[in-house]
């Protein structure tokens, strides 16, 4: 009788919400990297903040379009409850996606700019005030986004994480769990897109970077689900029971195959096996190609697929119909 | 005249229901509850095997918690709490999210794919207020339900729940929930 609420419209959202927090993240952190006074990692900086808007930008409208009356979402902005996670979402997406575009902006070179603004009409004299150099500011602007990245990383996690009637859900884990699996993701994406770009092609150096920040962030995120399995069998009858649902219940095979394995071990392996030769033995990094396109393609997956077993089996778990479940 | 402070509640002595379904039809017709949604339903437990057998029926419905997990998630408002109790969903503010839905640890909010918002038991307010009981309260032929005032001492749900025991369910969600089960 249990229907399903939010679907996969949900899904994508939280996910691509995730995917943008990454890529900001991890592109305004190679902002930051100098090697000699130079910047060290320039062009992922720029890869990312061009990259990182889009996907949440997506995300958001693909949420309006699940609103059982979409053109009421305006309602949304004319109220504030600090008690509703949705409602402080919807301020903190929308202050992050409007400093990524921002950001963004700042990395837009010369020339794509100019013919950007060439494309409207002059008599349109207010835009064209919009039409300055803004790429001094690139690090304050990183600096004010962080934590708006790390916000809407978090919150994507705690709307799930607060609702009390979902024991699934219902622990402080989810939050960090969907955090560290953003991170992971946008990591992962920027690498992808970089390997992708062929008429710059990828240097040693730049895929040795983001494949060590994406192992960091994938093993954060096996410290948040290992304690999160503990724990929840560990827990309450109704935390045990709604655990089920990944232990045994209909979503094992995705959750422990596709998720735990294809998703994240894998790709750990993966990128360990590229990087540790030359962390530990003083080997130069090779960076295969074909290697990063399956992780990252990976860790994308499993990004999503963790979205897909949380928002499903949560939805599925509840403190008086588990009984039946059995 | 300041005006008193009443709290509405539910009392269900479910041992009397005899599962008839006069509640949940009397609901549909008292509110106009479309086909497939029911703002009140009748759980079924069976027990053991013939003939060594029990079979229990237990009205549910919205709770009208204490402190509404649906009225706490709600983005814009449109899930509100009266004073009385009385939890209600503001049709005109409600923008369909359906997070109040998932919130509920009952279930007993339901969407309406028609208008796209989200609707639930009222308590039959609009009867409450003119001085009449519920609709699923007036039509029960064995007197399941007893409506009334938790502030009134006089009333018969103040009396029942002094000298009866009684249960709530679920109240380990913290939503303290307010249809008590006569045990």
């Amino acid at each position: 009788m249990h229907e399903l609420n939010w679907g996969l419209l949900i899904v994508v959202y939280l996910f691509l919400g995730g995917l943008s927090a990454g890529l900001f993240f991890a592109a305004g952190l190679a902002n930051y990297l100098e090697v000699d006074g130079q910047p060290a990692y320039p062009r992922i900086a720029r890869m990312g903040a061009l990259l990182a808007p889009w996907p949440v930008a997506i995300g958001s409208a693909l949420l309006i379009l699940d609103l059982g009356n979409m053109l009421r979402f305006y309602k949304l902005f004319t109220h504030f409850r600090w008690e509703s996670p949705m409602s402080i979402g919807t301020y903190l997406l929308t202050v992050f996606t409007l400093i990524a575009f921002v950001y963004a902006f700042s990395w837009l070179p010369e020339d794509w700019r100019r013919s950007l603004f060439g494309k409207v009409p002059a008599t349109w004299k207010l835009v064209h005030r919009l039409n300055v150099d803004i790429s001094a500011h690139r690090k304050t602007i990183a600096m004010v986004g962080f934590p708006f990245s790390i916000g809407v990383g978090i919150y994507t996690g705690v709307l799930l994480g607060a609702v009390s009637a979902r024991p699934f859900w219902n622990t402080n884990l989810v939050a960090q769990m969907f955090l560290f699996s953003a991170l992971s993701s946008g990591a992962a994406a920027l690498l992808l897109a970089m390997v992708l770009n062929k008429r710059e092609p990828i240097e040693t150096h730049e895929t040795k970077f983001l494949i060590t920040l994406d192992i960091v962030f994938i093993v954060l995120e096996l410290f948040i689900i290992l304690p999160y399995l503990i724990h929840g069998t560990l827990s309450v009858l109704a935390v045990k029971q709604a655990l089920w649902l990944i232990l045994g219940g209909p979503y094992t095979l995705v959750f422990w195959v596709f998720f735990m394995g294809l998703g994240l071990l894998v790709p750990l392996a993966i990128e360990v096996y590229e990087l540790a030769p030359s962390l530990l033995k003083g080997k130069p990094f090779h960076g295969d190609r074909n290697l990063a396109l399956a992780a990252t393609s990976l860790v994308l997956f499993g990004g999503f697929l963790l979205r897909y077993i949380f928002v499903y089996a949560g939805q599925a778990s509840s403190f008086h119909k588990m009984g039946l479940l059995h | 005249m300041a005006m008193k402070k009443r709290r509405y509640a539910l009392v269900i002595d479910s041992r009397k229901c005899i599962n008839c379904k006069a509640c949940v039809v009397a609901c549909k017709a008292e509110n106009g509850v479309a086909v497939g949604n029911f703002r009140d339903w009748i759980n079924e437990d069976r027990q053991g095997e013939y003939p060594k057998l029990r079979m229990d029926f237990e009205p549910e419905q919205c709770h009208h918690c204490e402190s509404p997990s649906c009225v706490r998630v709600c983005p814009t408002g449109a899930s509100w709490q009266r004073k009385d109790g009385i939890v209600l969903v503001n049709y005109d503010e409600c923008i369909g999210c359906r997070y109040c839905m998932i919130a509920c640890p009952y279930d007993a909010r339901y969407f309406v794919e028609e208008t796209g918002v989200v609707d639930k038991c009222t308590l039959c307010s609009h009867r409450v207020d003119r001085g009449d009981v519920p609709a699923c309260v007036e039509t029960c032929p064995s007197k399941v339900r007893i409506f009334g005032d938790l502030e009134d001492p006089a009333s018969r749900i103040h009396e029942l729940l002094a000298t009866r025991r009684y249960r709530v369910k679920e109240p380990q969600t913290g939503n303290g929930p307010q249809l008590y089960y006569l045990l």
